[in-house]
């Protein structure tokens, strides 16, 4: 465990601790372009030059092993007049389009230059190198050549996280170049963390360009509800809009966000969005919504179906499964939901397309209830007259329900998701408008944090439940999310 | 005295072993490998390639423990500027190359050598085949080399043309098929080279003087040259002298010695301005500073310049320094790799800024701009190719000023034909 001194403070290290990561223990920090704690060091840009003392020359921090007694200074004027050098070498060929970059306000470039340069140009207009700008480069990126400082970090990123080696350096010197390799795009289904890693504005994100200044955007961390993995992010919004999720790395789950996660918020203001509940294809307001699904509930009542939801917060399962036992009434229910999961790509993408496998089994464990087999048997049978059901665990059970063809009560949050041939849906709030709990594949209990509000009268399901209760059957009460709760055991 | 590496008619090997080639590798082969690298270490043999590192502590880098094959890299990519004793020598003497290879192989325990060559030197790769197969047909190359148990493989591979392979770890990434680019050092060739194997990497030259040190000891060569610089060094002289070539010498020689006993002195009408003593790289000497320095590691190194790889160049004061430097910074900005941002952005800034001094657009504070681009640049980046822009650029602004402010205030080039 070696010790070494920085400004100053000394800090004993682990074997084989870099400078960067010593110095970031002390809370000094070093400025850095190419470094990246999860991506190889390349150790190309050279902003991380500090000063050790008896060495020849400066030597990067983010390669530098820390040796015994190694005494380092990362604020000394030949460190200062290197970091101005470096910047000032980057930004000679750089178009300076900052008024029109997506990545003003959180630019790598503009940052370390108001830190450590502040110094007037000193280069020819006319002498800057011309590059391609603007090229879409696969579904979700743009690249602008212009702006980019090679430092790799995206190469780096496809070749040693995705390993798809889309992207390489092409030419030398300062006609470099980042460019696809022949006969690719960039389409590996994680291609805007690229954007995230891209320290400048060269890799900008087409859903999020020109959008919002970054400026505006207010950040709410919450979880992702894309598969079971349950990635930790952080949904950027303003004006009750969400404008983009980005990942929040953490030791447990993850440090990148996959492109289908990062999208999901799109479905909360996609055209198709319910506002109002819908019997058979027409829209009509909840209320009355709710009064004649619940009707069709009361009617049969030990005949009726209550299915829970994977893609549901153990909140809304609970109270799903109260209204079956409390208020319905039916010993007609399942919570069983079944899955292998497990990381299927080797990256974040779970086998188990579904968030809260695990949640809803805290449920049935409460409740207890069908197996989802014996469910299917008894709809097969035509022992259940009315299925009330989350649209997507409805999908689960699709063909049973196409032949037997009971009535069909769904919760759904979009049109979209609506299966055919169903009698009454009910909309509800979506996890970025309401809060919600989810259990991930590794047992971690995570909380959707509401960055906007849901459209006027859209309600959270359990709320929707509550309502419902009062229509088929005994009122259930529950006044807020917890009160669902009652009965489950968290581990 | 008597040329070491510079010998004529032993191109063939029938003359080369008729003259006693091949038998200091039976003698290495009856050595222990750590006898023969302190051999090598007791004769001062230092890299010939330009950094001046002793080959020996080198090759007693490779750590006896390590596992795995290890390899012997030899750097016949010869690129840089005015250098062109390494071509010169495979022509001459190819199997003192192909010998010192096998020794320092047996040395430090590799059992493949590779002769990384330059694109251009397409008969020298030949010429190398060839002989390489007539020394494997005698049983110097190959298994169980004159029965001593030790096998070694030798293979030529050409380079594509840049620079950078030079660049022993670019060389490096370009032999396993890369993109030649540095790496990033630690760690260094002889922990993680070729293959990610342990790897001794030496210039031509370096690797020709080895059998003549086995065969008459280290002492014998640490005799020859100046003190820390022993041995003989090739000296590639080009530029305004009457017999511009390859002369071999013992280092130490003065610079006025070469330029009038070898090369037979300046050209007719000509006089001395400046001379660069190790390459394009290497900081320029005025005529009086060069007609005074000896030509050793030290001594260039105590004089502001560097011994580099030898390659004299010899100007005249015909020349334009500005012009010069134009054209060596065309060369520079060409062939940086692109990886560090010092040297990709300052070298084409360099060329930038020349181009208006030779275009009468430049003023008198470009001066300063292009000496300070240059500083920038030093010591600062992975591999030396910044270095060796920055060293000319620094050098000519500060010892030929007049030249540039002419430029600037004159708008033109006063020696522009």
């Amino acid at each position: 465990m070696p010790t070494i001194t920085i400004d100053g403070k000394s800090v004993e290290v682990e074997k084989g601790t870099t400078l960067l990561a010593a110095a970031q223990k002390l809370g000094v920090y070093i400025p850095r372009y190419c470094y990246h704690p999860k991506l190889s060091v390349s150790g190309n840009c050279r902003m991380c030059l500090v000063e050790v003392e008896k060495a020849p020359k400066l030597v990067t921090a983010c390669s530098t092993e820390a040796a015994e007694g190694m005494i380092v200074r990362t604020a000394s004027d030949k460190v200062k007049a290197a970091r101005r050098d470096v910047l000032e070498y980057l930004l000679i060929n750089h178009p300076l389009d900052c008024p029109i970059c997506d990545q003003a306000g959180e630019c790598g470039l503009q940052d370390y230059y108001m830190e450590y340069s502040l110094a007037r140009s000193r280069f020819k207009m006319a002498d800057k190198a011309r590059r391609q700008k603007r090229r879409a480069v696969g579904p979700h990126l743009v690249l602008d050549n212009e702006r980019c400082i090679l430092c790799t970090r995206c190469v780096r990123f496809c070749s040693e996280v995705t390993r798809t080696s889309e992207l390489e350096v092409m030419e030398r010197a300062d006609h470099s170049y980042i460019d696809l390799k022949e006969g690719k795009a960039l389409d590996n289904g994680y291609s805007l963390n690229i954007a995230d890693n891209c320290p400048v504005g060269a890799f900008t994100s087409r859903d999020f360009r020109f959008k919002q200044r970054v400026w505006f955007l207010k950040k709410t961390p919450t979880v992702c509800l894309g598969c079971a993995t349950g990635c930790l992010m952080e949904a950027h919004h303003n004006e009750n809009t969400i404008y983009r999720l980005m990942p929040s790395p953490n030791a447990e789950t993850n440090t990148w966000l996959c492109d289908h996660g990062r999208l999901t918020y799109k479905a909360v203001r996609a055209g198709d969005r319910l506002t109002k509940g819908v019997i058979k294809n027409g829209l009509i307001d909840l209320e009355p919504a709710l009064r004649e699904a619940g009707a069709r509930i009361d009617e049969a009542r030990g005949a009726v179906a209550v299915l829970g939801s994977p893609w549901l917060s153990v909140e809304d399962n609970a109270a799903l499964a109260r209204l079956a036992k409390d208020s319905v009434k039916t010993e007609n229910y399942c919570f069983d939901f079944a899955s292998e999961p497990g990381i299927k790509d080797g990256i974040l993408i779970n086998k188990d397309p579904a968030p809260n496998t695990s949640g809803t089994g805290l449920v049935k464990t409460a409740h207890g209830g069908l197996s989802l087999e014996e469910l299917s048997r008894r709809i097969a049978a035509g022992q259940i007259k009315v299925v009330l059901a989350e649209a997507r665990a409805a999908g689960l059970l699709k063909d049973t329900l196409k032949a037997a063809a009971p009535l069909l009560v769904i919760f759904a949050a979009n049109k979209g998701e609506i299966p055919a041939g169903t009698y009454a849906t009910l909309p509800y709030a979506s996890y970025f408008e309401t809060p919600g709990t989810f259990v991930n594949y590794q047992g971690l209990r995570r909380r959707t944090a509401p960055p906007v509000e849901a459209p006027e009268g859209v309600k959270p399901l359990w709320a929707v439940v509550n309502k419902l209760a009062a229509y088929s059957g005994a009122s259930l009460q529950l006044d807020s999310a917890e009160d669902a709760l009652k009965g489950i055991v968290f581990k | 005295m008597e040329n070491i590496l510079f010998k004529d008619n032993v191109a063939e090997i029938e003359a080369y072993f008729a003259g006693g080639g091949y038998k200091p590798l039976k003698k290495a082969l009856g050595l222990k490998p750590a006898d023969v690298i302190d051999e090598v270490k007791r004769s001062n043999l230092r890299g010939r390639g330009g950094a001046g590192f002793p080959a020996g502590l080198k090759w007693s880098f490779i750590s006896k423990d390590a596992e795995g094959p290890r390899y012997l890299v030899c750097n016949a990519d010869e690129g840089e500027p005015g250098t062109f004793k390494d071509r010169e020598l495979i022509r001459k003497n190819p199997h003192a190359l192909i010998e010192g290879m096998a020794i320092a192989a047996y040395a430090i325990g590799a059992g493949h050598g590779y002769i990384y060559i330059r694109g251009e030197f397409a008969a020298e790769a030949e010429l190398l085949e060839k002989a390489i197969a007539a020394a494997r047909a005698k049983g110097f190359i190959g298994k169980n080399i004159l029965g001593s148990g030790f096998n070694f493989e030798l293979f030529t591979h050409r380079g594509a043309g840049a620079y950078i392979c030079g660049e022993e770890t670019a060389l490096l990434e370009s032999l396993e098929g890369f993109k030649g680019q540095p790496r990033l050092k630690p760690p260094f060739p002889a922990i993680k080279g070729l293959f990610g194997c342990p790897t001794v990497i030496n210039n031509v030259e370096t690797l020709a003087a080895v059998p003549a040190i086995i065969e008459k000891g280290g002492d014998w060569y640490a005799a020859i040259g100046n003190g820390k610089s022993a041995g003989t060094k090739l000296f590639c002289v080009s530029g305004a002298v009457s017999k511009p070539g390859v002369y071999e010498l013992p280092l130490g020689v003065t610079f006025r010695e070469l330029l009038e006993k070898s090369c037979g002195g300046m050209k007719a009408g000509k006089r001395l301005k400046a001379v660069l003593p190790g390459g394009s790289s290497t900081p320029a000497l005025t005529a009086e500073e060069a007609l005074a320095v000896k030509l050793d590691y030290e001594s260039l190194a105590a004089a502001g310049s560097m011994l580099g790889s030898g390659a004299v160049i010899v100007i005249d004061d015909s020349q334009c320094m500005v012009k010069l430097l134009q054209v060596l910074s065309r060369f520079y900005h060409h062939e940086s790799c692109g990886q560090c941002t010092p040297c990709r952005e300052g070298c084409g800034w360099i060329e930038k800024i020349l181009n208006r001094f030779e275009e009468g657009r430049a003023g008198r504070n470009d001066i300063d701009t292009l000496y300070s681009v240059a500083e920038g640049m030093m010591g600062r980046t992975i591999c030396p190719l910044a270095d060796a822009m920055a060293m000319p650029v620094m050098s000519f602004v500060k010892k030929f000023r007049a030249e540039f402010e002419a430029h600037a205030d004159g708008k033109t080039c006063a020696k522009a034909p």
